[in-house]
């Protein structure tokens, strides 16, 4: 078996009909020729990861890749590369690719459950030197070097927290991951915990060293039983290992590690409330300062940080500060793990170093759009996040960035859009998830959330008014000025940032009655076009509330009152036939 | 107090490393049924006598392309599966384990990520 060479084959186009076939035969054939059959192996690969380079070849062993290959030049490969071993360096791929996993290393390469083969791939040899060789104010200061920022949204230097949480006093001292991931769209922090738990234990057991803390708690919504069943594994396994517990690794530092399940409320993962639900109490937020770092759980100083920014500790602590900071950018140092989804070709988890731009992520990693339509917005930051319309695709991908186009970077969810998309809906979609998770303790965000939401719906509803524009720069205002938590504050910024970058399509609706998308279902009315129509009766039999009036004879229209604008007939109409306004 | 020794646990790994098959058992691979694979892999692994190491995995990231099936054959380059259904795990036990031949579908190469080194 031994001694075999094979050639992927791809196409790497994204328009028109794949061309691998044609290849490979033409490849098989000149194969064949040379009665190499038996030694090389041809394999038309499904997918390559690379776009817009021709054919695209890679071929085993050595694994050179060949880029925009014709087929004038299959003889000179089969002769040069694959029998002689000579690598054509006019035709070679030589580019890097646009991700790079720091967070994500483990994750698809090592089985979860085992804590062996975390180890053999390097894990926990971070955090056996540094209790052997380091301090923990070296700890701090390599982390301050590296210059990490919390992976939660936020963005806050995470060796600040740490810190303060080692400066603070206190009876005892606590670390908490908090997994209460929640976005729609999001799941980085689930893809991580069920892909490498003990990337986030290292972490944790670091960070609780750094500060002084001895106990820590995984805070995992109840949603993921896979990761919380993952994570349990691990942690018995870290303690069987002599990882987690009293004297660690013969250090003297003990640690102890529990997990607590979340009920699934967004707003526990805002910190304070997520204290509040681990003590046991009911889960809303508390005015801060005092931070956690100070007062925190049971009124002790407690770092909190995320699951993503926990698992970039240990690469961090094993190369040093300095090699994170020189990925990424100047303020974001690292890189950021994106949950891609919406209308994009490949939607996927991937991870980018900061800095890198929509168009890259969408194009050059996502492979574009799907639908064939025109990309109309990125979604990022969830629903405290925004929208960045098409002209800003150019825009890189750091903290500062996306909070100057009015979006954040949130936790990672990023929704990609065509223009099938309407932007109303949108906002509305991601209003109605922060006032139903609005938690309801302070006025600005209970009451200015529901306004808003109502405003919205006169606005799809097709009964909005001019003065509703005005309103909605108001109470968003209010709510961000005024609301106790990040999930008030930021509850306005779908709808703001829309409006700020698609007013028309606001005033579309409010003045015009229309919607440009087709989704405001309100908005819409349909109509049989007499002269397209051949009478075939369809509509009329799939109308689901028999709204399509008529008969073979006469002809077909359609009940306005009676329709529920459901868009049946507009499917079902083979002729082009049934109009949509 | 109990002590991993490291360096025996590393090797230890190396030596399983010859040949495995890697089944990508993240939430997103589960609910496209990879669990399902798993255990239909184990079984005809099992079948068939080999002496090829089953394991789970994490998320890769492709959640388009899941179940993902990833195999690694000595002499042979790794290959990745993509939308593997009962029908793709025979092939890949008969076609590619046993008979040393990479199917001639569902093979996904994702260099959309570099290893870290």
């Amino acid at each position: 078996m031994s001694g075999i060479k094979a050639v992927f084959i791809a196409d790497t186009g994204v328009k028109g009909p794949s061309r691998t076939e044609d290849f490979y035969a033409a490849f098989l054939s000149r194969v064949r020729e040379r009665n190499l059959q038996d030694s090389v192996q041809l394999v038309r690969t499904e997918f390559s990861g690379i776009y817009d380079k021709g054919i695209f070849l890679r071929i085993w062993p050595g694994g050179v890749m060949y880029r925009d290959v014709p087929e004038s030049r299959i003889d000179e490969i089969i002769e040069r590369t694959i029998i002689s071993g000579e690598v054509i360096e006019e035709l070679r791929y030589t580019e890097k690719p646009k991700s790079l996993r720091v967070v994500l290393r483990n994750c698809g390469k090592i089985d979860p459950e085992c804590i062996e083969e975390y180890i053999a791939a390097g894990g926990y040899g971070a955090l056996n030197r540094i209790l052997k060789d380091m301090s923990p104010e070296e700890v701090i200061e390599e982390l301050k070097v590296s210059g990490l920022r919390g992976r939660g949204g936020g963005g806050f230097p995470t060796w600040m927290k740490w810190n303060f949480t080692r400066q603070a006093q206190g009876k005892e001292k606590f670390i908490i991951c908090n997994a209460d991931e929640g976005d729609p769209g999001a799941y980085m922090d689930r893809s991580i915990l069920e892909g490498d738990p003990h990337s986030v234990i290292e972490g944790m057991i670091t960070g609780g060293y750094a500060s002084g803390a001895q106990n820590g708690y995984l805070y995992i919504r109840a949603e993921y039983p896979i990761a919380i069943e993952r994570v349990r594994k691990a942690i018995n396994q870290a303690y069987e290992y002599g990882l987690l517990g009293d004297d660690i690794l013969g250090s003297g530092f003990s640690f102890h590690l529990g997990i607590r399940l979340g009920a699934g409320a967004f707003v526990c993962g805002e910190e304070t409330a997520l204290t509040a639900s681990i003590e046991g109490k009911r889960g809303t937020p508390r005015p801060r300062p005092p931070y956690p770092s100070l007062r925190g759980l049971w009124d002790e100083p407690t770092i909190i940080n995320n699951v993503e920014t926990l698992a970039n500790i240990p690469p961090i602590m094993e190369r040093g500060g300095k090699w994170f900071s020189e990925i990424g950018t100047e303020k974001s140092a690292g890189t950021k793990v994106f949950a891609l989804t919406g209308k994009v070709r490949r939607s996927g988890l991937i991870e980018v170093p900061m800095g890198t731009t929509l168009r890259e992520i969408v194009y050059e990693i996502g492979g574009g759009l799907e639908t064939g339509m025109e990309l109309k917005a990125v979604q990022t930051g969830g629903p405290s996040g925004g929208v960045i319309p098409a002209d800003h695709l150019d825009t890189p991908v750091d903290y500062e960035h996306l909070q100057d186009l009015g979006s954040i970077m949130g936790s990672g969810g990023m929704i990609v859009m065509d223009s099938s998309d309407c932007m109303i809906d949108v906002a509305r979609f991601y209003l109605r998830f922060c006032v139903d998770e609005s938690c309801g303790k302070c006025p600005p965000c209970r009451i200015g959330g529901y306004q808003l939401l109502m405003i919205l719906n006169h606005i799809a509803k097709g009964s909005g008014t001019p003065e509703h524009i005005e309103k909605i720069n108001e109470i968003s205002n209010i709510m961000a000025k005024a609301s106790l938590c990040g999930l008030g504050q930021t509850a306005p910024n779908p709808v703001f940032s829309t409006l700020k970058y698609f007013t028309e399509e606001y005033l579309e609706h409010i003045n015009d009655k229309k919607c440009r998308s087709g989704k405001c279902s309100g908005l819409l009315s349909y109509r049989i076009d007499p002269d397209k129509c051949t009478r075939c009766s369809i509509c009329f039999k799939k109308c689901p509330v028999n709204a399509v009036k008529g008969s073979r004879e006469e002809g077909f229209t359609i009940s306005s009152d009676e329709c529920i604008k459901c868009g049946e007939c507009f499917r079902v109409c083979r002729f082009d036939a049934v109009k949509v306004r | 107090m109990k002590k991993p020794d490291f360096e025996k646990i590393k090797e230890r790994q190396e030596k399983l490393s010859s040949g495995w098959v890697r089944v990508g058992m993240s939430t997103c691979g589960i609910a496209a049924g990879a669990d399902r694979i798993y255990g239909f892999l184990g079984e005809h692994l099992k079948k068939n006598r080999l002496d090829i190491n089953l394991r789970k995995c994490g998320c890769l990231g492709a959640c388009y392309a899941e179940p993902l099936v990833e195999v690694e054959v000595e002499g042979m380059p790794r290959v990745l599966y993509g939308n593997v259904n009962e029908e793709m795990a025979l092939r890949i036990i008969k076609e590619h384990i046993i008979g040393g031949r990479i199917l001639d579908s569902g093979v996904y190469h994702l260099r959309t990520s570099e290893p870290l080194k």
